[in-house]
């Protein structure tokens, strides 16, 4: 009985198919990120990635454990809408620290957004800054309850 | 005559390049998990991203143009100086139109210096000229069928199952695609890492519980952030639904944003 033999070149290209489809998956196994798939065609690890990241606006709540005094005169009034921070700035490290003191505050903050702008919608309140007081703005206003005067 | 390919040899050849391909197997689950305990252990724990949707209203009414959302962005994320801006305000004035002009308006002035950042100039007519004139605040649509992310070549941009849609800033190559494709300009080319960047609704933040820095220090409440998989009773999105008649961007493109518009005119684009 004759012994079945492999033709060589025969056997030289499924060698070759073999080798070729082997480093296929090898380099495929070695360049792909390994969550890569997780959740859709990207590398899941990203979204761990975009959120290890530091916040550095603390937020309200933050400011609420230790001034809930303020935040509580601040719901009752006019600018109950507003964060600590939108006036105060990046308070974080005053959060983490008390001794490092928010950034402090001038008048010009104010009319940042109370100038008369045409823009602004009508049932903002605005002044004309020239036409109403050269002063200073917390000579008449508290900026925590804008509705009480000093 | 001893040839130098006989069966054991060419078996031990294809033996050991089986082992290295199992070997490689076993070391891809391994790198994970090193990676996982090394690169990430800065992230929130306990997030997960399939059981949320997050949802963004901007109410233009309310905006009064301050540009605290633009400061903000910028610092929170780290954004080049310049005219970089992840959200930015635009400016819309809407002139009377001239008499006998057949009209019903005139041609209307957009404008956005520095993004709106540090204010508006007075407009450039007077205010008896101007039929009306109102801010709107611009960011990333959070389009469901976003355009960007079809056209990145490497996988480096795409739709986070929580509807975010984020850059890999590893994976991105910069070739800019996804700023062409992005039909609100919410994309660009960041000048220092040479990536593309966008909104990425402050990942770090919302992962955490907080809201975007936007949104956070907006002073008149005109940008209202929520999570459609966990709306709470009396969820602010809910009032904003009810409130107002609301409107997206380019709603003719089919690309289905999840930044909603209550206020919008016909001329904003």
């Amino acid at each position: 009985m004759r012994r079945f033999k492999l033709p060589p070149q025969i056997l030289r290209l499924v060698l070759l198919t073999l080798g070729i489809v082997g480093t296929y998956f090898v380099a495929r196994a070695v360049l792909t990120p390994p969550s890569f798939g997780k959740y859709g065609w990207y590398r899941g690890a990203a979204l761990e990635e975009l959120a290890a990241r530091t916040p550095v606006y603390a937020g309200k709540q933050a400011c609420d454990e230790c001034h809930s005094e303020i935040l509580h005169k601040l719901a009752a009034d006019a600018h109950k809408t507003l964060s600590c921070e939108a006036c105060h700035g990046v308070s974080r490290e005053h959060g983490e620290n008390p001794d490092i003191l928010p950034v402090k505050l001038t008048g010009s903050h104010c009319i940042r957004c109370h100038e008369a702008n045409v823009s602004r919608p009508a049932w903002f309140k605005q002044i004309v800054v020239r036409d109403h007081y050269s002063g200073k703005c917390v000579e008449c206003h508290v900026p925590h309850q804008p509705n009480q005067t000093p | 005559m001893k040839t130098p390919y006989n069966r054991r040899s060419a078996l031990a050849t294809l033996g050991g390049a089986l082992a290295g391909v199992l070997t490689l197997t076993v070391a891809r689950p391994l790198k994970a998990a090193v990676q996982k305990v090394f690169v990430s252990s800065g992230a929130p724990r306990g997030y997960d991203p399939s059981k949320h949707k997050w949802l963004m209203c901007i109410d233009t009414n309310k905006c009064i143009g301050c540009g605290l959302c633009v400061e903000a962005c910028k610092k929170e994320n780290g954004v080049p100086e310049g005219p970089y801006y992840r959200t930015w305000v635009e400016r819309y004035i809407i002139p009377k139109p001239k008499p006998g002009d057949g009209q019903t308006r005139g041609e209307t002035l957009v404008d956005c210096p520095n993004g709106g950042m540090h204010g508006f100039p007075e407009p450039p007519m007077p205010k008896s000229q101007i039929e009306h004139s109102f801010f709107v605040p611009k960011m990333c649509n959070l389009c469901e069928h976003s355009p960007c992310v079809q056209v990145c070549p490497v996988g480096a941009t795409f739709d986070a199952p929580d509807g975010a849609v984020l850059i890999d800033p590893t994976y991105c190559i910069g070739c800019g695609f996804c700023i062409q494709a992005c039909p609100y300009g919410c994309r660009f080319l960041n000048p220092v890492t040479k990536t593309a960047e966008k909104c990425t609704l402050c990942y770090h933040r919302i992962t955490r519980g907080l809201k975007p820095a936007c949104v956070e220090i907006c002073p008149t409440q005109a940008r209202i952030f929520g999570d459609l998989k966990n709306l709470v009773p009396d969820d602010p999105i809910q009032k904003f639904y009810e409130q107002n008649r609301v409107q997206v961007l380019k709603p003719h493109l089919g690309t289905e944003p999840r930044v909603l518009y209550a206020g919008l005119d016909k001329e904003v684009r």
